[in-house]
Order: structure tokens, then sequence, then C-alpha cells
């Protein structure tokens, strides 16, 4: 695929002697929108951390944007500054405020001017409606609005793609949407996702592709039409009767 | 016992005539406060380096911050203070050495005794600050990482903040140690405040007076290092956090 955005080649990684990842290969267009799903302990973060660079992998080749993650020569920092990443537990700097938040690697990575930075970082806050709450810190805001400001710290790089992992598992029922309607309004603007999430409302509403992984393989890469039509793979026919319960 | 009590001698002047014995005793102080500062600024900065060292995952990096630590921690107070004032001199080049030696006094003490306080005290801060840094949630350094922060940015801008936060209460007990710590110097013939309050009672005879006064003086100045650092824990305190800890139980 020549205009792979995210390509994952034969992806191998072990913690010691135990193998969390057992040669995964995948690839996302640009535009595209993937979610991983799986049981607990499968290796979907571990799977989404390669990505960026975050875990190290001892086998296999992932390649974003024409950069190869794993190479000698790779410059990480600036490779990470291009892919947004949006975490479980939000990850907001918490000594900082919102706005700041959004602008710190603004100017430390990009070199933006404070002003710029600034200017960049209440058009996302205002994009996910909270250009409101800009001067308050993360631990004044309710865990749906932390997601939403994580997200727009995410932006404010202009990334290329967004990783997610798990946003909304970690939110009371009542926040999970209006973390989820963001998400989705990003899906549709075109922007590269691979997500990983047991939300099967926005994998049906946004996907393009769904990937199931088990015991650190991926078992299905199938067209969304095609999971939820009937997996071929028992153990996701299992986890969607399970999941899709309640 | 039959002590003759005599406050007065407090007003009286000391046989060197620089004063009275009052005047004495605070410019005593005055020795201790200096050599204090001068150990912390410099237990600080080591102390951070390496407690930061510490958690950087690197293997020989870290060996070599535990070696350092070990070291410093394992050897009492008294021997090291000895050590810098009898061994190091004659350890180094000789024209160092012999330089060191023949600095006038109080140079001569001071000198060694910061050197003793500030890396006695480093390897303490250095324990903090790594205990500190590994409060954290491991999510932060990806966090700041995954924004394309380098590792040294993700630890100037987001992990050392919220770690110094944190430690700030047990930093404070390390900065009154080292006030007090520094007395052990008037082994080595510094005349801070306890090796004043010692000659005030050679000269004077008075020993109740003596260490009275210089303990009233130890316990105001406590006061004081303590009254400074509440207003430093407010000035940096993050609204919504009830405890600098909650850093960590807010994002989970
Ligand atoms: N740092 C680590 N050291 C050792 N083992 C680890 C480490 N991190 C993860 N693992 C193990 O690797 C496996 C995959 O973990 P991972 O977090 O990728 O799973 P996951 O699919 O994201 O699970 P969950 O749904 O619970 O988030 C698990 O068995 C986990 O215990
Ligand atoms: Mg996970």
């Amino acid at each position: 695929m020549p205009d792979a955005m995210i390509s994952i080649r034969n992806l191998s990684k072990w913690y010691g002697a135990f193998q969390v990842l057992t040669d995964c290969s995948t690839q996302i267009a640009k535009g595209e929108v993937v979610v991983v799903c799986g049981p607990s302990g499968s290796g979907k973060s571990t799977l989404i951390k390669c990505v960026n660079g975050l875990e190290a992998f001892q086998k296999g080749e992932v390649v974003v944007d024409g950069i190869s993650v794993g190479g000698p020569k790779t410059d990480l920092p600036k490779l990470r500054s291009r892919v947004g990443m949006v975490f479980q537990h939000f990850e907001l700097f918490p000594h900082m405020s919102v706005i700041r938040n959004l602008t710190l690697a603004q100017e430390k990575v990009l070199h933006r001017s404070p002003k710029d930075a600034n200017e960049k970082g209440m058009k996302l806050l205002e994009r996910v409606g909270l250009a409101a709450h800009s001067g308050k810190f993360p631990a004044q805001l309710s865990g749906g609005q932390q997601q939403r400001v994580a997200i727009a710290r995410a932006l404010s790089m202009d990334p290329i793609a967004m990783l997610f992992d798990e946003p909304t598992s970690a939110l009371d029922p009542e926040m999970i949407n209006e973390v989820l309607d963001v998400m989705v309004a990003l899906a549709k603007d075109g922007m590269t996702m691979m997500v990983v999430t047991h939300e099967m409302g926005f994998a049906r509403k946004v996907a393009h592709r769904v990937i199931f992984m088990d015991q650190g393989q991926i078992v299905e890469d199938c067209s969304k039409d095609e999971f939820f039509g009937k997996p071929r793979s028992e153990r996701a026919q299992l986890f969607l009767s399970k999941i899709l319960q309640h | 016992m039959s002590y003759h009590w005599n406050w007065g001698i407090l007003l009286a002047q000391e046989p060197g005539g620089t004063g009275t014995y009052l005047h004495y005793l605070i410019v005593g102080l005055g020795w201790t406060l200096a050599t204090a500062l001068a150990a912390w600024v410099i237990a600080l900065v080591l102390g951070s380096f390496i407690g930061t060292l510490r958690t950087t995952g690197n293997r020989w990096i870290v060996r070599l911050g535990n070696g350092y630590v070990e070291l410093f921690r394992n050897i009492p107070l008294l021997v090291q203070m000895f050590l810098w004032y009898f061994v190091v001199p004659e350890l180094l080049p000789v024209r160092l050495g012999d330089a060191i030696k023949q600095m006038p006094p109080p140079w001569g003490s001071y000198v060694p005794a910061v050197l003793c306080l500030a890396l006695y005290t480093s390897v303490r801060v250095a324990e903090q600050v790594k205990a500190g840094i590994q409060s954290l949630p491991r999510g932060q350094t990806f966090a700041g990482t995954a924004m394309g922060l380098t590792q040294l940015q993700a630890y100037r801008y987001v992990i050392l903040p919220q770690a110094f936060r944190i430690i700030l209460p047990p930093l404070t007990s390390e900065f009154m140690n080292i006030i007090k710590n520094s007395s052990v110097a008037l082994t080595i013939g510094l005349m801070e405040l306890t090796g004043r309050a010692r000659a005030m009672q050679e000269f004077s005879f008075q020993v109740f007076e003596a260490f009275a006064a210089a303990t009233v003086i130890y316990i105001l100045t406590t006061l004081v290092v303590v009254l400074g650092m509440r207003w430093l824990e407010r000035a940096v305190r993050v609204p919504g956090l009830i405890a600098a800890s909650g850093a960590a139980q807010a994002a989970h």
C-alpha cells in the first residue's frame, strides 16, 4: 500500500522471556480510522505504543509516514511530535493550567512563539467546547472535560495521525459521549486514527476497519462490515457477544 | 548543686573584645547559616541531579548513582568531617593540598565543613528526589515524550516540577537537619553557634546560660525556616489538588 500512513510489519516484542506481541502486521492508510479491540492483556496498548516508539520492540518494523520508528538514525522526539496520543488516564500535566498544557510542547518542541501557541491552543479548546476553562487546572475539571483537553493538547501539534488508548474506559458513563463526539468529529474531518476501544458504537459509526487482538496476535483484521457481520475467529465472536450485551 | 546563675553574662564583654557574649553567639549563628546555606545549595543541585539519574533506567548510570548514595550514607557524619579536613588535602596533588591547609581561619574549616555537609546531605536529597519521581504515574513521562519532548525536557517541565512539590515537606526537614548538623563542624575548628557556646562556657564558666542561649537561637531559627517553607508550599500549591500527592490520584 503506497499511501500507508502507519505500517506495521511482522512486529514482535518481548518483556524478558514473555512474548507480548507475536508477528503483528497491519497497515493504516491516510485518513483511515481503525479500531483495535480484544481482551485485557492481549497487547493492544503495547502495539499502539510501538507506533510512536514509547515502547521499544525487538523484531519487525514500524513505519510512520515513511519513517522507520526503530531506525537507528530516527529522531524519535520529532517523529512523536507528529503523532498525537491520547491516554486512558488523560495524563494532563496537573501542575499546569489547561492552556499551558496545550502550549508547552508547541513552544518547546515546535518552537512556536507563545502568542501563536496560545492562539492555536484557544482555537482547539473552543473546538472541544472548553475555551471558558482555559485558566483552570486539570484537577478542577471533570474526567470528560480532562479527556477533551487531552485530545485538544494532542491536536495542538498538528499531528498527521492520532493514537487513542482506551480514551473512554476511565470515564463515568455519562461522560463517555462528550468524548466520543469529539472523536467522531475528528474522524469525519479525515484524521488518520488508530483507536483502542471497546466502544462498538463508535466503531460502527466511524471506523473503516476493526482489528481484533488476542494473546499478542492480530487475529482479525477486516472491514467494519465484515467484523460486525460475522467475525471469522471464534475468539472474536465470543468477545463480541460479551461486550455487546452491555 | 550550687550553681551561680548569671543571665547578665550575655551582655558582658567576651574576652576577644568583639562585643557582648550575645553578639558573639549571634555571629556564631551567622557562621552556622553561612555554612548550612552554602552546603544546602550544593546538596540540592547535586542531590536533584543524582536522584534524577537514578530514575533514568540506564543501568550503568543507575548503578553509579546507587554507589554514590551508599558511600555517603554509610559513613557517619563526624567521620566524614574528619576525612574532609584531615585526609582529603593529603590525597590531592601536593600544591593544591598545601594551599587548602594554609587557608586562613575560618576558611580552612569553613570550606571542608561546607563540602562535607553538602555531600552528606546530597545523598539524602537524592533519595527524596528519586522517591518523588517514582511516585508519579508512569503515564506522565509517556505523555510528555509522546508530545515530542526529549527526556531532558520531560524531566524539566513535567516530572521534576511535580516531584519537587511532593517532596517539599521532607526537603524542609533535610534543610533543618543541615542547620543542626553544621554544629559538627566545631570538631574541625569552625566557630559556628555551638562552637561559640562552648567557648563562652570555657571563658565564663556559665555553662547553662551559654547553651540555653544557643538552644533558643536554634529554635528561633528553625521556626523561621518552618514559616518560610509553609509560605513556599502555599505559593506553589496547584489549584484543585488537595495535597501535592493528589496529583497522582486526580489522574486516575
Ligand atoms: N512493562 C511491562 N513489563 C512486563 N509485562 C508487561 C509490561 N507491560 C505490559 N505487560 C504485559 O504485557 C501484556 C500486554 O499488555 P497490554 O497493556 O499491551 O495489554 P492490553 O491489551 O492493553 O490490556 P488492557 O485491556 O488491560 O489495557 C500483559 O500481559 C501485560 O501484563
Ligand atoms: Mg491497555
